[in-house]
């Protein structure tokens, strides 16, 4: 591929990723759209992306192929190899061969040698103090990743963490909203039944309160649900 | 000199904290406007004045509760500002029921600003001026810096009380007596609660009161809503 194809082609794919940011969309196909970038431009063999769980372990959560020794390479790689370390570190982890890699990677360096692999960089998936996982690239060659290859690697890996952080964000939105609202409505259902209560029994408001808890403590009911019941009719004080 | 005017309301406002009946001062310090009111509006935390210099301020926030449209509202649908210097002769926008009511107050100048926390709208601050005035763009950067400031600590205590204990307090303009009025249309109605509500808001309209005054004559008993022969009738005593 000549270099004006490569750019344009890179710039197509950062145009992409930036419309995803705006709209609804899809953090899995995000990674995907990435990984499979690396490979059709940075010359990745393979590549795949790793993000860590609520417990800091990393998982596989996109790559270049399904196969299950390619994904099996990468969690090796996770456990104790460039995934891990990268992560750990926050920093990128060249390997520019995959045979000089120390023992403790004894497993991930067969399995990856096995597949035909050379060298790996692992690039992390960071924004400032916070690593959320790395992004792997295994190639057949050994070597280092060329300069524009490498940048463009990281950039990648920017915007995926950009992506997958502002989604998270936008889930954690969601769920506020979600309690704000039923909040509220439960306030506004208690104060709605301490005025039913005061209509049909003709006295005060403050009165009519201390009756539906009373019914609430009494029946171990939560006080927001027995005021529900009463405004919509299912739930009759005697 | 704008930046330490916007510091100092900023400060302010964080002293303030735990007052919420104050967060329309640091509006005031720092733009030369006669008054300010602070709402939460829509699903999220109700819709209900927080904080207000004065009674005009008060009202021009009611009004828009009671109707549900004007500059607050428009705020938080679009998340920006909105800006009405010349409310009286030369207004933006016409709201069908709001600019009319408007003009009643001593407002020549109207500016909303939405209070909005990530993508979560909770409301909006209204600034008014009596006189015609203008705010130039360094003053709409500085409103809409405070305004995030207090969204900020309005979510803050939202979220405190999500979860606590039922408390029979509430804020100051708050408007918990048109629940509880609502809560006696359904049983004197005997029908839904998004029903009773529009019942009331459409008494209100329709005898030029507001909601509040209404719920109160509910509440006290001196009007009762029952179903006539020609539909809802509203009976006195």
């Amino acid at each position: 591929m000549d270099e004006f194809t490569r750019q344009e082609k890179l710039l197509n794919t950062f145009s992409t990723l930036a419309d995803t940011l705006v709209a609804d969309y899809d953090v899995i196909e995000l990674l995907q759209t990435l990984v499979d970038s690396c490979h059709e431009l940075l010359g990745a063999a393979e590549a795949g992306i790793l993000l860590a769980d609520s417990s800091g372990n990393l998982d596989v959560m996109a790559s270049t192929s399904e196969a299950s020794r390619l994904v099996e390479t990468m969690q090796l790689g996770a456990e104790a190899g460039p995934g891990i370390e990268s992560f750990t570190t926050g920093k990128i982890v060249a390997v520019p061969d995959i045979e000089d890699v120390p023992e403790a990677w004894s497993q991930f360096r067969d399995s990856a040698l096995d597949l035909g692999f050379r060298s790996v960089h692992a690039f992390p998936l960071r924004l400032r103090e916070k690593t959320i996982g790395t992004l792997n690239l295994l190639r057949q060659t050994t070597g280092d990743l060329q300069a524009q290859d490498a940048a463009a690697a990281k950039a990648f890996a920017d915007v995926a963490t950009i992506g997958i952080l502002h989604e998270r964000t936008m889930r954690e939105l969601d769920t506020l909203a979600d309690q704000l609202q039923t909040a509220l409505n439960r306030r506004i259902a208690i104060e709605q039944a301490k005025g039913f209560i005061a209509h049909t029994r003709g006295i005060a408001v403050e009165d009519a309160f201390s009756i539906i808890r009373q019914y609430s403590r009494n029946n171990n009911i939560p006080l927001s649900q027995v005021a529900a019941r009463i405004v919509d009719f299912t739930l009759e004080l005697d | 000199m704008a930046d330490e005017r916007l510091g100092e309301a900023l400060a302010a406002l964080d002293n303030s904290v735990g007052e919420p009946s104050r967060f329309h001062e640091p509006f005031l310090r720092m733009l030369p406007l006669t008054g300010a009111a602070v709402s939460t509006i829509g699903p999220l935390l109700g819709s209900e004045t927080i904080a207000a210099s004065d009674s005009v301020a008060l009202r021009i926030d009611e009004l828009q509760i009671d109707l549900g449209e004007g500059p607050c509202w428009d705020a938080m649908a679009t998340s920006r500002p909105i800006l009405e210097p010349d409310i009286r002769d030369n207004p933006r926008t016409n709201w069908p029921a709001f600019s009319a009511a408007v003009m009643d107050q001593p407002v020549g100048s109207l500016f909303a600003f939405p209070l909005i926390v990530g993508n979560l709208k909770i409301g909006a601050v209204d600034l008014y001026s009596s006189e015609r005035a203008d705010l130039n763009p360094t003053q709409i950067h500085n409103a809409t810096a405070m305004a995030s400031a207090v969204s900020r600590h309005v979510l803050r205590r939202a979220l405190h009380e999500i979860g606590g204990e039922y408390e029979n307090s509430g804020t100051t303009y708050s408007r918990r007596i048109v629940h509880q009025a609502t809560g006696m249309l359904i049983a004197q109605l005997r029908v839904p609660s998004d029903d009773a509500a529009l019942i009331l808001q459409g008494q209100a309209f329709a005898t030029d009161r507001t909601m509040m005054d209404v719920a109160q004559a509910v509440v006290d008993r001196r009007i009762t809503f029952v179903h006539g022969s020609e539909g809802i009738e509203v009976e006195r005593g």
